[in-house]
């Protein structure tokens, strides 16, 4: 049984992402490149999870690690004949590079590893209010770079046409990586220490446990992830701001991540769904949206305002979120017999 | 137990010398010397505020003394941070239970094993026997966070002893225990000394608990030693019948 069931933690969850990838693919294609977004922002909060939801350690600095995978990626598949023309202040090396979609994903994937390995030494000491602070000057000091040195970045200019790459194919196979490499890693032994640092440091020690290694090691990879998730990123809206990696992304992220259940994978992937999914019905209605004889059509702003009501309520009401912080349980029930 | 991967090798005594302990004001320790053997239960009593917790947070690197050393077998290591004794198997259980309260009884024992470098499939060998000594098995899948004092007081110890120690530091692990539970508790705490060939100090209030299980006792009263020896000469001895047993808690 328990075998089963550590398959289905797994399983459930996938099939649940390639059933709306599937029924994804049957709709407009406005809609189309909602639900493509809504996998790609999965993938973005499963990476946090992996961090925040096993160590317990708010970051609101992890948007960073997406933002330095969506231009490392972005940069570096962008076409070289336009590049040093765009951005003359480029460093010639990253001017003329251009590599494929598969090598810049995983070169998304190394830079968010190395980029959050160096950064995690000293932050990983951190807990609480403290690491929470510190972990968003990572935030505003990436941004801040990135934005204003043109050798490295794109400057206050947007990237354009990185190849459009994460289409139904790329999101889905994207998202269900990060997962399985997330799930994994809860499954394994480090996984397992960091989750008894989570619970208590100091019981955690008096068995060994090095809090700071194994912060640092999910703080390592959840920055692969997340890089990883920024390069698919990137190929999903093929042009970038340094704007749309920032303060946005980070607090919805982390929105999502609180809504659906901080303690499991299954709760990030639901909040990311659920959240994400609204806010593309949102976007959609405040376009406007013809339902049979009538057009409905919502004021700009009821968007925002809905999202935050349903926060709000989902918190109130449950405040360990959707998910409880559970993962998925198995579907059928078993009586037990008095 | 013994395919443990120990970063350091194992010693057969554990020793406090002259250990200091001074907060803002308050000298908790003052020189105090402890030394223990490996298959020996040393109780440490003496009355509320005597210094015993101090005692072992210093020991076990939860706390720093603010002069004295603390020896494991030939090695110094009273600057070793607490993880790194708990890998070179000294280990310790906690007043407050401290149990991991989102994780299951069984998840709390194995995470203590592969928090000293034990495999998994190492560290689901020991909960099983561990789980199975202790009376615990029926609880497995139960949430730590949830367990009556008891049986929450049997998994501190043995998460403790999945950790595969050398020396295990147990701070009163029997409080809040019934007459009925502390008998065979008692059998447990032989059994590490035994079966484990472990060293256990046992911090604890009830004398008679105390008497029937250790092999000597230290009593500590305002920071300083005022006796060691059997339970018996501890039981006759007129400084200790002053400082604590003629307190009534005894």
């Amino acid at each position: 049984m328990r075998r089963r069931l550590a398959v289905w933690h797994l399983l459930g969850p996938s099939l649940l992402v390639v059933a709306v990838a599937a029924v994804g693919t049957t709709t407009s294609p406005t809609i189309q490149f909602q639900v493509r977004s809504v996998l790609v922002t999965a993938a973005i909060v499963v990476s946090l999870y992996v961090f925040v939801g096993n160590s317990g350690v708010i970051s609101f600095g992890h948007v960073s690690f997406v933002a330095v995978g969506a231009f490392a990626a972005g940069i570096a598949s962008a076409p070289a004949e336009v590049k040093p023309s765009t951005f003359p202040k480029m460093l010639p090396f990253l001017a003329n590079l251009e590599i494929g979609n598969v090598e810049s994903l995983l070169l998304a994937a190394l830079v968010g590893a190395i980029y959050a390995f160096w950064v995690g030494i000293p932050l990983m000491r951190l807990s609480g209010l403290s690491a929470g602070i510190a972990t968003f000057a990572v935030l505003i000091i990436t941004h801040n770079v990135i934005r204003n040195w043109e050798a490295i970045g794109p400057g206050a200019k947007t990237l354009a046409l990185v190849p459009p790459t994460t289409g139904f194919l790329q999101a889905t196979v994207g998202l269900l990586i990060v997962m399985a490499i997330a799930y994994g890693y809860q499954r394994s032994r480090w996984g397992r220490r960091l989750r008894a640092t989570r619970e208590d440091p100091l019981a955690a020690q008096a068995s060994g446990i090095e809090v700071h290694r194994e912060r640092l090691i999910a703080f390592t990879l959840s920055g692969a992830l997340a890089g990883f998730a920024g390069g698919l990123f990137v190929h999903l809206l093929g042009s970038i701001t340094t704007e749309q990696v920032f303060l946005d992304l980070t607090f919805v992220t982390l929105a999502m991540l609180v809504v659906g259940g901080i303690g499991s994978m299954w709760g990030a992937l639901i909040g990311a769904l659920f959240i994400a999914g609204l806010n593309a019905f949102l976007v959609e209605l405040e376009k406007g949206v013809v339902l049979g004889a009538r057009e409905l059509d919502l004021p700009s702003g009821t968007r925002l305002l809905t999202l935050g009501v349903i926060m709000f309520v989902v918190l109130v009401t449950r405040p360990e979120g959707l998910t409880g912080g559970r993962e998925l349980s198995w579907p059928i029930r078993r009586r037990r017999r008095v | 137990m013994t395919d443990r991967r120990r970063t350091e090798r194992p010693a057969d005594l554990l020793r406090a010398v002259s250990v200091t302990r001074a907060f803002e004001g308050v000298v908790a320790l003052r020189g105090v010397d402890l030394e223990l053997r490996r298959h020996e239960v040393l109780g440490l009593i003496g009355p509320n505020g005597a210094g015993k917790s101090t005692l072992v947070n210093v020991l076990t690197g939860f706390d720093a003394p603010t002069e004295g050393r603390v020896r494991l077998g030939d090695v110094d290591i009273t600057d070793w941070p607490a993880y790194r004794r708990g890998r070179s198997g000294l280990t310790r259980t906690f007043q407050h239970a401290h149990a991991f309260g989102g994780l299951s009884v069984r998840e709390n024992i194995e995470v203590s094993a592969l928090g000293v470098g034990a495999t998994p499939a190492e560290a689901r060998r020991r909960a099983d026997e561990l789980m199975e000594m202790l009376g615990l098995a029926d609880l497995e899948e139960v949430p730590a966070s949830t367990l009556p004092h008891g049986e929450e007081r049997k998994l501190g110890v043995a998460r403790a002893l999945a950790t595969d120690p050398v020396f295990v530091l147990l701070d009163e692990p029997a409080a809040g225990l019934n007459e009925a539970e502390v008998e065979p508790f008692a059998e447990v705490v032989r059994s590490v000394r035994d079966d484990h060939d472990a060293g256990v100090l046992l911090i604890d209030h009830n004398f008679s608990f105390i008497t029937a299980v250790c092999d000597r006792v230290q009593v500590l009263d305002e920071g300083v030693t005022i006796a060691i020896g059997s339970p018996e000469e501890i039981r006759r001895h007129p400084r200790v019948a002053s400082a604590y047993l003629g307190r009534g808690d005894g």
